[in-house]
């Protein structure tokens, strides 16, 4: 399969503005600026079918499509590169091998909307991908990619990377805005919702690195070779962190609708000495654990994920063989989103700490019998009731894990102790 | 205001376009509980606790951030809805200390409130609670109890919004968010106790009002502030017979839901202290007590003698009794000056919210009652400091400690040939006086002010005057019968309706129809809100 993504990745100084431009980076951006009307181009990425990889799943022509053309404020495109999804790290290689595709497709998004200020956001942690960043955004603007006037066609675009201070919320893309303006990492109420009130109260679309990188090959290839990859509603291709335990971890671009099982056990190489596989994890910390049996005959797109039981999110696959202990995993992600609640709303305040104590009494062998639907039911009081996705995210694994290894952690409180690595 | 027809538990409600589900819910009478929302704050939706139903959406939405849409099926009582307000309350209280016997907020609190309402389960948290400093000191009048707050950041929002000072944020993340000050920062802004009505648990308390008195022991008077000529309109509440504190009353045409700090500890100056309840003469040399015959007599008798004098009325005395006052100074002398009590100062930006420069709540009104000389105090006082006068009537203010000159003013007071003092205690002036006649506060009084504004509202007595003392009203009928003029009316409903067929700018308006929000001069018994 063609990469479209990976492209670049492997080349020599592949970072590089030379190496981009030698390989045909930047022909997109000329043609967007000198060619097409902001229009056009939306219904171009309508037309591939592209939908954001953010972990949503939504139509990106559609979501540029919601800015308002009237409104007299500026308009802003915001880059997501806050990627701090446990399992997660795809973003971080296009970020640090392949800085220009992020860079073009940013500045292809902002003229889609007319916006004149575009942001990157990238998270605090990624200071390597950060420097390089800075770089390539100099290289552009030296070439003139970015700045006034761009190619002479009157158009003026500046470009913004903005580290944050490390806080997994700010991923979210209101609260990255609040981080953005100045504030404190919260996410905001919604209505509005940023197509209209977005950064400092102006329109604003944020997507995701993923969504932006591979916007220069669609215009490049024009929508209809998008579209052609991948399922009926998952078009194109997408990018899949592995880690876990699993021969050959990394990041790889599969086409949209790839077999789950054959790329676990193929592309990657299956679970390695001859452990039997116990649970999967298909897109990042937050999405529910999948056991063997379930992903026989689910492929990779968003809808057959979604009929699984779980859901395709950002492409984190965190595999994991009969060695794990699911109590320990379950409490290691409890506490990773018990340490991350924002604290705004009351559910995912004091409901993610709630959990991750009940996980931490069963671990070090204070549970209860009652504890495992206690925690059922807090992760069901917080689902759905809060300000933003994070209270889901939280309360899906610790549900998953719970109804899908049930019997472990009832052995687990049985013994005090636990049964699976000892 | 386009109208816009829902429908909320199945009973439908025509409303307006623009409006919140719980601001329509509100207006008929459907309370849906809530802590974060405040009529007067953006919205934060951080409670969760207006989680209601909305037909035809999968995911429960937040009524205070959620408008009306035509046809909207609003649910308030489903079973969904009753389980997450069970669920939210659960969640806000794991990590709260339940130290309700020692919580000022106890009574008063919209966790015990909803508790009972919607809640009332045992807890199935055992795993420790989060604990956070109970008793960090904000500014002069609030302290904050960390592990009662539920973070709904009302106060946070107050001080960006209203007061636009920016004192108070969230620091911290998760279940140890917590509420700060900025650094090198007080919460000391001329409205900040504001924060402690606003604080729908005990996080935030009054340093005044702290430990005193259980808040169902309270008894409620609806009445002005008498701290400034803004007449915010407030609760005296009292027990055993003093004041335990003020708290703002809602009335959006003056102080929408707001005091400022001023007023609200303005009692503390207007009440404490020995009260007088003998009336005083002087005789060789010192003050005796007499009866009140006596005492009116001579200082009937002694005003009415002197030749130029001067009569200042307090600026807290009511509408009744400067128009009582009015009449009784024609009654003394054609060469008594008359003029209400007022002083200004500067204001800040942050005061100006609120306050007015001076100190006379009725200040205004007195005017309109001809409690008015043609030059004003000022001008008054320097006279009396010139020696202009050879008496003067002093009521309810203290003219040597209220002023910038106090040993000028102390100077020209001990030469007048007579000095009635009509006051609560034995004040610096009232100890210079020839006669001294023990009077009624504020708080004792029943009656109307009118405010800078010129809207006319009611003051009513929430203590009961010491024996010995007499209302103000009643002293100045009582000098009027000395002076051969007996009036024909008594109460305050009387003397008020006399006042409105006398004054022009009062025509038509009705004492019991001033209620308990106020009516605009001029705007007849039209007024009421």
């Amino acid at each position: 399969m063609e990469k479209l993504l990976l492209r670049n990745i492997g080349i020599p100084d592949s970072h590089m503005l030379a190496t981009y431009e030698s390989r045909g980076g930047y022909r997109s951006w000329r043609k967007v600026v000198e060619t097409m009307k902001p229009e056009q181009l939306i219904d171009e990425v309508k037309a591939s079918g592209l939908r954001g990889r953010g972990g949503a799943g939504f139509p990106t022509g559609m979501k540029w499509s919601f800015v308002p053309k009237d409104n007299p404020k500026p308009k802003y495109l915001v880059c997501n590169a806050d990627e701090s999804e446990p399992g997660t790290f795809k973003d971080r290689l296009l970020i640090e091998q392949d800085p220009h595709a992020l860079i073009e497709g940013t500045l292809i998004a902002a003229y889609a909307i007319q916006s004149h200020a575009a942001f990157i956001y990238i998270r605090g942690e990624l200071a390597f991908g950060a420097n390089r960043l800075h770089r390539a955004v100099d290289e552009a603007y030296r070439a003139g990619f970015v700045g006034k006037n761009i190619f002479g066609s009157g158009y003026d675009l500046e470009l913004i990377v903005h580290r944050g201070a490390g806080a997994y919320i700010c991923g979210e893309e209101t609260a990255l805005l609040s981080s953005l303006e100045g504030g404190r990492g919260w996410p905001k109420v919604k209505p509005p919702f940023p197509a209209t009130h977005g950064l400092f109260g102006c329109p604003t679309v944020v997507n995701n690195v993923e969504t932006l990188a591979v916007l220069p090959w669609i215009i490049e290839r024009g929508p209809a070779a998008y579209a052609a990859m991948g399922t009926e509603k998952s078009k194109g291709t997408k990018l899949f962190s592995v880690s876990g335990h699993i021969a050959r971890p990394g990041v790889y671009e599969l086409e949209m609708g790839y077999p789950f099982k054959k790329f676990l056990e193929e592309d990657c190489g299956g679970v390695p000495g001859g452990k039997k596989l116990k649970g999967v994890i298909p897109g990042g910390g937050s999405m529910p654990i999948l056991r063997p049996e379930e992903i026989e005959k689910v492929n990779l797109d968003y809808e057959s994920v979604q009929a699984a039981g779980s859901l395709l999110g950002s492409g984190g696959v965190i595999v994991m063989d009969e060695t794990t202990c699911m109590v320990q995993a379950a409490w290691n992600i409890a506490r990773f989103y018990a340490h991350e609640s924002c604290g705004q709303c009351s559910p995912c305040r004091e409901g993610c700490h709630w959990m991750e104590k009940i996980f931490h009494g069963i671990e070090h062998g204070k549970g209860e019998k009652a504890d495992l639907d206690l925690i059922l039911n807090i992760s069901g009081n917080i689902m759905g009731n809060t300000i933003c996705p994070f209270g889901d995210a939280a309360a899906m694994p610790a549900a998953a894990f719970i109804k899908k290894y049930r019997d472990e952690f009832e052995a687990h409180i049985a013994e005090k102790r636990c049964t699976v690595r000892h | 205001m386009d109208p816009v027809k829902i429908t909320i538990d199945g009973k439908e409600v025509v409303t307006t376009k623009g409006k919140t589900v719980i601001q329509a819910a509100a207006e008929i009478g459907v309370a849906i509980p809530h802590y974060c929302y405040h009529p007067k704050l953006s919205i934060a939706g951080n409670c969760r606790m207006c989680l209601v139903e909305i037909e035809k959406m999968p995911k429960l939405q937040i009524a205070c951030n959620t408008q009306v849409a035509e046809g909207m099926g609003v649910l308030t009582q489903s079973p969904k809805v009753l389980a997450v307000r069970k669920s939210v309350l659960e969640f806000l209280l794991i990590n709260h200390p339940v130290d309700c016997p020692i919580c000022d907020q106890a009574g008063e609190c919209m966790l015990q409130n909803y508790y009972m309402e919607h809640d009332r389960q045992e807890s199935r948290f055992d795993v420790g609670k989060v604990h956070d400093r109970k008793k960090t000191i904000f500014g002069p009048n609030v302290i904050f109890d960390g592990e009662r707050c539920i973070k709904c950041t009302r106060c946070v929002r107050f001080c960006q919004e209203i007061t636009k000072t920016d004192e108070l944020t969230v620091v911290d993340r998760g279940d140890h968010s917590t509420i700060a000050l900025f650094p090198d920062t007080l919460l000391d802004n001329p409205l900040s106790a504001n924060v402690v009505d606003i604080c729908p648990v005990g996080a935030l308390t009054d340093r005044d009002f702290r430990f005193k008195v259980r808040v169902w022991y309270l008894e409620k008077t609806p009445s002005i502030c008498p701290g400034c000529s803004t007449g915010c309109n407030i609760s005296v509440e009292t027990y055993q017979n003093r004041i335990a504190r003020f708290k703002p009353r809602v009335n959006e045409a003056v102080n929408s839901h707001w005091i400022c700090d001023e007023g609200r500890y303005c009692f503390h100056d207007l009440t404490d202290g020995q009260r007088l309840t003998t009336p005083l003469i002087r005789q060789e040399g010192g003050l005796v007590p007499v009866t009140w015959e006596q005492a009116l007599q001579v200082a009937g008798a002694g005003l009415k003698s002197t030749g130029s004098s001067a009569a200042i009325l307090s600026g807290r005395n009511t509408n009744e009794e400067a128009y009582l006052f009015a009449k009784l100074a024609k009654r003394i002398s054609s060469r008594c000056e008359l003029e209400v009590f007022y002083q200004e100062r500067a204001l800040t930006e942050v005061q100006k919210i609120l306050m007015s420069p001076d100190r006379s709540p009725n200040f205004r009104g007195a005017r309109e009652m001809g409690v008015s000389s043609n030059s004003g105090f000022d001008p008054l006082m320097k006279k009396i400091i010139a020696g202009g006068f050879s008496a003067a009537y002093v009521v309810g203010e203290d003219l040597i400690t209220t002023s910038s000159e106090p040993d000028i003013v102390r100077a020209a007071l001990q030469k007048l040939s007579f000095l009635v003092v009509q006051d609560t205690r034995l004040t610096e002036t009232a100890k210079l006086a020839h006669v001294v006649l023990p009077a009624t506060h504020f708080g004792e009084k029943e009656g109307t002010y009118t405010n800078r504004k010129g809207r006319v509202q009611k003051i009513n007595p929430a203590l009961i005057a010491p024996d010995g003392a007499l209302q103000d009203s009643d002293i100045f009928l009582r000098l009027l019968d000395y002076t051969g003029e007996t009036q024909i009316y008594f109460t305050p409903a009387e003397i008020f309706a006399a006042l409105a067929r006398d004054i022009p700018s009062y025509h038509g308006i009705e004492y019991e129809l001033i209620g308990d929000q106020g009516i605009e001069l001029g705007s007849g018994s039209a007024g009421i809100t």
